[in-house]
């Protein structure tokens, strides 16, 4: 038997025995029909993509999303043109980094093992405004205005493209992170910031429509429309 | 039964390292060491055996979702009883946010309550009382601690927290019961 220090041997310890013996219940049609309800749960998961990834190990499943990450990431780097020259600054590199770090971090998050004891509630909620808050920050350093010229877009007309292809890009995101998640608490929420920050970050990288009020309309808002659509909607369903 | 000769025999690691290399029968031995220990867990906390037995089902659920993160070396039951735990919170905390009030209505009902000579009942309910009245942190350490009979850095390594913060949760735990048992009884008479 384990050593157990310090647990009260008083009244106390005998009341606490008494509750003890009087909840026990395990007859035995009670535990067969659990074991079988698992079972099916288990046979009916195996047979399912999401049953197949979230049975992977932890490593498997990081790399796997990682992969699809890199994969999605250096496609689309090649296939499509990104920002001039001249809009690679600073901030725009800093922009990008951070919203891969941060997507890094939600996908750690996501894919936390279920044996573990939960992150405390703070961390996903911090970690899903700093996402916000970044592509808030990001609009600020919007593509330089002097390029507008070359240009001729009119900023507010193709926010509504750029948060389309944002939110079109952010699904898959969503969805793979979902499909890797055994259950975490917050895992809804996370995956969404997730999606808005893949958006964000394609669209940082290859939008040349300059203005603040272009990004905060069509960048930023994808980040805020997934968290608030997705997240928190799926959140507040019943569970299964 | 070949299973449960061979579940009485077999550690918990061994055990889960089987299941993990497909021996589904190992899968059963493991439910049929655990199911009684988790059922008595979760009753305790949710006072519903409906639910309870539902976290159960999820518990092993999940253990089989999970099984590949199991590595040679690694101690099975804090694993279970993390799982069982994280369910259980999580189940407090939907709750609360959706404020089911027909669920506190059925919790008041101890279970098998039937069962038991009406001096036991009163005595369970009064201590299941005192037990509602803890805070969850220190509920779950009295449950870990006392119940499942773990030591202080098990308890430590399952809740995700301290081994020193664990000792003074269950100080004010184990006080508080002893003045609320206290007051319950003397209200009671």
């Amino acid at each position: 038997m384990t050593s157990v220090n310090n647990r009260p041997e008083d009244d106390l310890a005998e009341r606490l025995r008494e509750l003890d013996v009087a909840d026990v219940d395990a007859r035995s049609e009670r535990m067969e029909h659990l074991f079988t309800g698992i079972k099916a749960e288990c046979q009916k998961s195996d047979r399912t993509v999401a049953g197949f990834l979230r049975s992977r190990s932890t490593m498997a499943r990081r790399l796997i999303v990682l992969g699809v990450f890199s994969a999605l990431a250096i496609t689309g780097w090649y296939l499509f043109p990104i920002v001039g020259d001249h809009a690679r600054t600073i901030q725009w590199t800093t922009s990008l980094v951070t919203f891969c770090v941060l997507l890094l971090a939600a996908m750690i998050m996501v894919t936390r093992p279920v044996h573990l004891p939960e992150l405390p509630r703070w961390q996903s909620v911090c970690l899903v405004c700093v996402a916000l808050g970044a592509t808030v920050l990001a609009a600020f350093w919007p593509y330089p205005a002097a390029q507008a010229a070359t240009h001729g877009h009119d900023g507010s007309v193709m926010a509504g493209a750029c948060m389309g292809v944002g939110i079109l890009l952010g699904v898959p995101v969503y969805a793979l992170l979902r499909l890797v998640d055994r259950g975490n608490a917050f895992g809804s929420l996370v995956a969404a910031a997730a999606a808005g920050l893949a958006g964000n970050f394609v669209l940082k990288a290859h939008c040349s429509v300059p203005g603040t009020s272009h990004e905060l309309l069509g960048h930023a808002s994808v980040a805020v429309l997934f968290v608030l659509g997705l997240g928190l909607v799926h959140r507040w369903m019943p569970s299964h | 039964m070949p299973n449960s000769e061979r579940g009485s025999k077999a550690s918990d690691e061994e055990l889960m390292e089987a299941y993990v290399n497909g021996d589904d029968a190992a899968f059963r031995a493991l439910f049929e060491r655990y199911a009684p220990i988790l059922l008595r867990l979760t009753r305790r906390h949710l006072r519903n055996d409906e639910l309870a037995e539902e976290i159960v089902q999820q518990t092993f659920f999940r253990l089989h979702g999970a099984r590949n993160d199991f590595r040679p070396g690694s101690k099975l039951r804090p694993w279970i009883m993390t799982i069982a735990m994280n369910l259980v919170r999580e189940h407090w905390r939907r709750t609360k946010r959706r404020k089911m009030t027909s669920i506190e209505v059925d919790t008041q009902a101890a279970p098998e309550a039937d069962l038991m000579p009406l001096e036991l009942r009163q005595r369970s309910e009064l201590l299941h009382v005192a037990l509602e009245k803890l805070p969850t942190s220190q509920r779950e350490v009295v449950e870990l601690h006392w119940f499942q009979e773990r030591p202080y850095a098990e308890v430590a390594q399952i809740i995700g927290t301290s081994e020193g913060a664990v000792r003074v949760r269950a100080h004010r735990a184990y006080a508080t019961l002893k003045q609320l048992l206290v007051l319950e009884i003397r209200g009671d008479e």
